[in-house]
């Protein structure tokens, strides 16, 4: 998936310039006037776009850069006018205790999330790549836990997890196994917001995935059934390596969306007990509105942490993907 | 042969009951008694169904729903606006810092929901768009657009150059092409976008609660709030509440679901 | 090439100073926000009593339109000549949101908040005065008005107040051979917790979630041990911290406190299968439908611990038309006059702030004397002079009671802890 123009763009510039260098000045000076047209169209279809990023996007980052270089009290938070702090916030928050598990719970909430979201998704979309009764209806049903409220399904997998009337508990003393204290012991909180946090992201995943094994021809299949190619092997060696973009593309936006994600967490655990699954987002969440007494530029500076790490994931996959390309 | 089809119909159905599993429980709790509510071990099924939940939610929640499809239309469309075109462009008018501007996309998916709440707000107070639906519109597009745009560029970068060529010969100019040949083709980005855009604006409770608190219209997502008092809570009507709110999403998303599944990628396999 | 790349700069270069002019537009709306900018609310341009809209925040998002409550601000607002826009928030966005306006000069008229917040917003300059808004507290019970008093003003007065109680289910209590007259101290209810055990069902319910509302259902028994909030690393605030990890680990308290709020304690309670549920005023009303009864929280060696308030206050936001503060002033009095408040605290379940109130409320419900009695000797929060303190030790002593909840820490290790980083919180 071409999503930047750069790519491609830098295949098919040097032909243009060639054939204008070997026509001539004279032709050169004829054409220009119908490219600027088409150059003016170009950016006519995008400045709306440009504008809409400024005016929503580039201001709220500006002043959450300003909140976090300046220290702000409630009181000057109102009148405007906080002393300048340079770095002094975001060295508090490096050295503040809760600084390494914040950063180790995200680590893991957002990997393993995506691991499992990923995989299963994947295997949910090639599983309904056969067409069976109802195949169509239970595809679409499969979606509905991406429409619902967080507030509502968080609310119902704290419901679900109640230590002493959670169905979970319920269900696994019907089956003989000891009474897990899902949301109450920091062992068992990370893994509880996980679980909640895979089932509403398997959604998005299936339906990306799904599309991707849809675009893959049908006599790409055949050509490898022909040649004795197994299920498994049909698999791993061709359908996964041409998904490899659609698979690249999910698993960053995965990855950006899962930094931010902060409601379920929020709800049924506020990142509790003690710290245990409290991850950055939370964190800057807690500093701004978890408290009586906000502290907006702590949350400021939790914030651009966030930012700048899916910034260098961007990157990352940018450099991955450009491989990719050559290959 | 069609016995194996049946198995494997029995197998996507067992999937999917486990997948719901938690629908299904949010409907359970839905329908219980105050009083049941922290029962050990709960009932599987509402033994004494109370519905008082849905009676609340029937005779106050409508018009909270009416502004939810509202808000929802109004995402769409201005999403639509914003990411069809520079889509386009970016798949095939390559502009001047097009390479820039995805990566920027992709770095305004990055801002966590809440420093975009805070600036919107100031924004809004200036703009006089506060505790309006117009606003809150506004704010629900920024969390659809770069994806949209991702999803338009991918897409339509897919299309045949021959097909753009045919309609500049016979004398259309960019927008031209792109209203009667690019987007009659993209039909199906068109409704992937559009389904993404909706979902998540219908979901969306932070920008209504910070954007659109007070105002005469107000979504479902604070409807809720209605029976989330500074000292009790009302579960089974919240439940309710949300169960009510699922349905016209859910029809629609079945409705939808064969457009998605042929358009979100199209164009992202090489062959 | 070169001319690509220069043409490529150009572009990013025009982009960004696209961008920037954009952006430097929008800041330099923002960069003075006290200043009377854009249209600022035709709601407070209006003179006093001459019409015109007020605009009226509360945390009861519960009461729609058509209640009594809504119906009340209107006729308020009618005697005072004025129409009134009342919007309910939910209460934990209430602190935020009136900062955010505080700071765009978009305050409400008049805010009602949870008690705690009043001296919040009073450090950060979004309220006045008693003296600047003309608003009376004469006949106002002093240590429910204690909230809304920092550094010797008054910022706000009580809508009403709430506290916390031990409520018991009397079949459980008799099954298991307990008499509630009993129970007068720590000793006394453990010792009740452990026959109620015995019988098979649960012994008490709190909520010790890591929210206010875990420190709120705290405070009875810190404050109760003889701690101060000023040291939450006492050996006294120990031995309360350690009261409610010994029930947990004996399985008197459920397991799930750690993560109740209130009302699902409450829910709890509800069932039918547990002893005592501490919990506020405001269930009084369930309590009596299933029969349940109230006795005072008891302190470590005996008589009632001391209880905090709860309970919201009217405050008049700072605005930039000074003359609204009458008419606001008119409105907050109305609300609060004597028949007003007794019709609205009955309604909230909450008790009357003033005596004459408090005995209106006795005279039509004589079960209520219990809960006035626990009000008479109840204290603010952020009082002792605490104010913006309040909040951050609050946020240490949750956290610390979660650690030693989940086993994570024990309760001395926890509360060292908490007061080490309260006091660099305080301090920074």
């Amino acid at each position: 998936m071409t999503t930047d123009g750069s790519g491609a763009r830098s295949a098919e510039r040097p032909r243009p310039w060639a054939a204008h260098a070997a026509r001539g000045r004279g032709q050169h000076a004829r054409r220009r006037p119908s490219r600027h047209r088409g150059q003016w169209a170009a950016w006519g279809f995008i400045v709306p776009v440009v504008a809409y990023l400024a005016a929503f996007y580039a201001y709220p980052l500006y002043r959450n850069i300003d909140l976090s270089v300046r220290s702000y009290t409630v009181a000057s938070f109102v009148s405007g006018d906080a002393p300048f702090a340079g770095f002094a916030n975001y060295a508090s928050v490096f050295r503040s205790a809760t600084f390494a598990p914040a950063l180790i719970n995200t680590t893991l909430f957002v990997f393993v999330s995506i691991a499992f979201q990923f995989a299963i998704g994947l295997a949910l979309a090639v599983f309904f790549q056969r067409k069976f009764p109802l195949s169509s209806f239970l595809r679409a049903l499969f979606l509905i836990p991406w429409l619902l409220p967080l507030l509502v399904s968080a609310s119902t997998w704290s419901w679900m997890l109640n230590s002493d009337s959670g169905v979970v508990n319920a269900l696994l003393h019907a089956f003989g196994v000891a009474h897990v204290n899902w949301l109450t012991s920091p062992n068992w909180s990370l893994a509880s917001v996980l679980i909640a946090n895979i089932w509403i992201g398997i959604p998005f995943n299936l339906v990306i995935m799904y599309s991707g094994l849809q675009s893959i021809p049908a006599d790409v299949f055949e050509a490898a059934a022909i040649d004795g190619a197994s299920g498994w092997q049909r698999f791993w060696r061709i359908t996964f390596p041409l998904l490899r973009p659609v698979s690249a593309i999910t698993l960053l936006l995965g990855f950006i969306y899962t930094l931010k994600v902060f409601d379920i967490i929020w709800i049924m655990t506020r990142g509790g007990p003690a710290t245990s699954s409290t991850t950055l987002a939370i964190w800057a969440y807690q500093f701004g509105f978890g408290s009586l007494l906000p502290d907006f530029s702590s949350a400021a500076a939790v914030g651009n942490v966030l930012i700048v790490i899916a910034l260098l994931f961007a990157l990352v996959y940018i450099r991955v993907r450009s491989r990719l390309e050559e290959s | 042969m069609n016995r194996r089809r049946w198995w494997v119909t029995g197998t996507g159905v067992l999937l999917t009951a486990a997948m719901l599993f938690p629908v299904y429980w949010m409907i359970n709790v839905s329908l219980t008694k105050a009083s049941d509510m922290r029962k050990s071990p709960p009932n599987l099924i509402p033994l004494d169904p109370t519905f008082d939940g849905y009676s609340a939610v029937i005779h106050q929640q409508l018009p909270y729903l009416g502004t939810s499809l509202l808000v929802g239309a109004g995402t769409v469309a201005l999403t639509l606006l914003l990411a069809a075109p520079a889509g386009f462009s970016l798949a095939k008018l390559r502009p001047p810092g097009g390479g820039l501007l995805s990566l920027l996309l992709l770095i305004a998916q990055m801002i966590p929901s809440i420093v975009m709440a805070m600036g919107f707000y100031t924004i809004y107070i200036k703009l006089g768009i506060l505790s309006t639906v117009w606003g809150l519109i506004l704010a629900d597009s920024t969390i659809a657009v770069p994806f949209g745009v991702l999803i338009f560029t991918a897409f339509m970068s897919r299309i045949p150059g021959e097909l753009l060529q045919a309609a500049r010969i016979d004398g259309a100019g960019t927008v031209r092409t792109f209203l009667s040949v690019v987007l009659p083709v993209s039909r199906n980005a068109i409704v992937t976008v559009s389904l993404f855009a909706f979902l998540w604006s219908w979901s969306d409770f932070l920008f209504a609660n910070t954007l659109d608190n007070g105002g005469s219209l107000e979504p479902i997502t604070l409807g809720i709030y209605a029976y989330i008092g500074n000292n009790n809570q009302q579960w089974n009507a919240i439940m309710a509440t949300a169960v009510v709110a699922s349905i016209p999403a859910a029809v629609l998303l079945v409705l939808a679901q064969r457009y998605v599944a042929a358009g979100v990628t199209a164009g992202a396999v090489k062959d | 090439m070169t001319v690509q790349v220069s043409r490529r700069l150009r572009t990013i270069g025009v982009a960004v100073a696209t961008s920037a002019a954009v952006v430097a537009a929008l800041s330099a709306c923002s960069s003075s926000p006290s200043s009377s900018s854009s249209g600022a609310a035709p709601a407070s341009s209006a003179s006093s009593g001459g019409g015109g809209t007020y605009t009226f925040w509360d945390p009861y998002p519960q009461y729609n339109a058509s209640s009594a409550w809504a119906k009340l601000i209107a006729t308020c607002g009618t005697q005072a000549g004025v129409t009134i826009k009342r919007t309910g928030y939910d209460t934990t966005a209430l602190v935020s949101q009136s900062l955010l306006a505080a700071q765009q000069g978009k305050s409400p008229n008049i805010l009602l908040v949870d008690n705690p917040v009043v001296s919040t917003l009073a450090k950060a300059g979004a309220l006045t005065t008693t003296a600047q808004n003309g608003l009376s507290t004469g006949s106002i019970a002093q240590n429910i008005l204690g909230a809304g008093v920092i550094d010797g003003k008054t910022y706000g007065v009580p809508i009403g107040a709430n506290t916390l109680a031990l409520y018991y289910n009397p079949k459980i209590l008799s099954a298991a051979g307990v008499d509630p007259a009993s129970i007068t101290s720590w000793a006394t209810l453990t010792a009740a917790l452990a026959k109620v055990k015995a019988t098979g069902k649960t012994g008490i319910t709190f909520s010790g979630i890591n929210t206010e509302e875990g420190s709120f259902q705290f405070l009875p028994w810190f404050w109760g041990s003889g701690a101060n909030l000023t040291d939450i690393g006492s050996p006294q605030a120990v031995a309360a911290l350690t009261l409610w990890t010994t029930w947990l680990k004996d399985g008197y308290a459920p397991n799930s406190v750690i993560q109740d709020t209130q009302t699902t304690a409450w829910q709890e309670f509800q069932t039918g299968n547990v002893a005592f549920a501490e919990n506020g005023t405001w269930q009084k009303a369930g309590a009596a439908t299933m029969g349940a009864k109230v006795i005072p929280i008891p302190a470590q060696n005996g008589g009632a611990a001391p209880v905090p308030t709860g309970g919201e206050f009217f405050t008049i936001p700072v605005q930039k038309d000074t003359s609204t503060y009458a008419t606001t002033a008119k409105i907050v009095q109305c609300l609060s006059s004597t028949s007003n408040i007794v019709t609205t605290d009955n309604t909230l379940n909450y008790v009357a702030p003033t005596q004459a109130g408090q005995q209106a409320q006795v005279s039509a419900d004589s079960t209520l004397q219990t809960w006035v009695t626990a009000v008479g000797v109840a204290k603010a929060r952020t009082g002792d002079n605490l104010g913006t303190k309040y909040p951050l030790i609050s946020q240490q002593l949750w956290t610390a009671m979660q650690k030693a909840e989940s086993g994570a820490a024990t309760p001395a290790a926890a509360l060292a802890a908490a007061q080490t980083a309260a006091a660099a919180a305080i301090n920074k």
